[in-house]
């Protein structure tokens, strides 16, 4: 609150603004208007200056302790190296375990067809002619059965191991937004560094929209993280699809 | 089934892609190409002529859901089936995908199982009409 002794400075300006204004003295009113401005001014001037000393050596201070130097220098733009590499590696390690997947289904077709063929064959011989029986050990027929069911378990954890990879889909969509805003926070940091150093800094160019946009998607959905009215799975999406065909 | 239909997968993530390809070839279809994003799905769309298109929603450049639009505001593809793979949960955006004109939806992670369930639902739609 403004002290009274603070306020006395200003009677004497009071007075003489009074006195030009009884006496329809214009150019008279607008000096002694002039004069209580300037002597307003010289009250706020060494306070703005104080204030803006202690704003300067606040950020001063901040930019030091927060080692923003670094953190805009290299060590963000680094983290946001070291995520898309990691975008990279799990992309180059689906598509190596893709290639194995690709190449083991006509394994397995070949030993499937191979053991049906002959297991028809034998089926064909005479199982109780000795000759036949001599020619197929009932161990290989085992074998063979063996063979041809576990090809076709094979041939289900194959497709398993394929739909696996969608991680890297789901996995690559979260680390793409986390480097989206990395990259803005990296721009942040520049322009602080710029304002701690007494640079004077246009406006920050905002990359990320403030609200998720729906419209352009929103990745996949984060335990702990809420995006709003989330569907619970497939039976979800369908039940409401469903509403809306039945509504229409 | 009719195994010589032409479909288009569009998804940034090469992966994805070709889980599809490979889930397709797997139920007997052997025409499949792929794009990237609407961008570049969009024109191979207008030149070709696909039977089905499967696109993600979340992608750099147009979103499947600008893809969708764009299908259905075009005359010569309007009755194309769309079949919409996506991580896309909110309610919302699924309200908004039907109504943009959407033919399924799929939900990732998904089983090829329900891959093959929603395609049979869409030939089967596609046959009838």
């Amino acid at each position: 609150m403004t002290k009274v002794h603070d306020v006395e400075r200003f009677r004497a300006h009071v007075a003489a603004l009074n006195s030009a204004l009884d006496g329809g003295d214009a150019t008279g009113f607008c000096r002694a208007f002039d004069s209580l401005g300037a002597e307003m001014d010289c009250g706020l001037l060494p306070e703005l200056k104080r204030l803006t000393a202690t704003a300067q050596s606040a950020l001063a201070r901040f930019s030091a302790e927060a080692r923003l130097d670094a953190l805009a220098g290299h060590e963000v733009p680094d983290a946001r190296k070291r995520l898309t590499h990691v975008v990279k590696l799990t992309d180059e390690a689906a598509h190596r375990t893709l290639d194995l997947v690709e190449l083991c289904g006509p394994l397995i077709e070949e030993a499937s067809r191979g053991s049906s063929q002959l297991l028809a064959a034998w089926e064909r011989a005479d199982s109780r002619n000795p000759e036949a029986a001599a020619m197929w050990p009932g161990r290989a027929v085992v074998f063979l059965e063996r063979t041809r069911t576990d090809s076709s378990t094979l041939r289900s954890y194959l497709s398993e191991l394929l739909m696996a990879q969608g991680y890297q889909d789901i996995t690559g969509q979260i680390i793409r937004s986390v480097i989206a805003l990395v990259d803005e926070l990296e721009r942040v940091l520049g322009k602080l560094v710029q304002i701690a150093e007494g640079h004077e800094v246009t406006s920050l160019v905002r990359v990320l929209p403030s609200t998720p946009d729906w419209q352009q998607g929103m990745g996949p959905q984060v335990e702990g993280i809420s995006n709003g009215d989330a569907v619970s799975g497939q039976d979800d999406i369908d039940a409401l699809l469903s509403q809306m065909a039945a509504g229409k | 089934m009719s195994s010589n239909l032409k479909f288009l997968v569009v998804d940034d993530f090469s992966t994805m892609r070709r889980i599809v390809k490979n889930l397709l070839q797997e139920l007997g279809y052997s025409d499949i190409t792929e794009a990237d994003d609407g961008n570049t799905a969009l024109p191979l769309l207008k030149d070709g002529s696909f039977d089905i298109l499967i696109t993600d929603w979340n992608m750099p450049g147009m979103p499947g859901l600008d893809l969708l639009k764009a299908v259905r505001a075009d005359a010569k593809l309007a009755k194309l089936p769309v079949l919409m793979l996506t991580a896309e949960a909110k309610r919302e955006q699924i309200v908004e995908a039907a109504q943009a004109g959407v033919s399924g939806y799929v939900i990732k992670p998904f089983t090829a199982v329900t891959l093959k369930e929603k395609l049979d639902k869409i030939l089967a739609a596609r046959a009838a009409a």
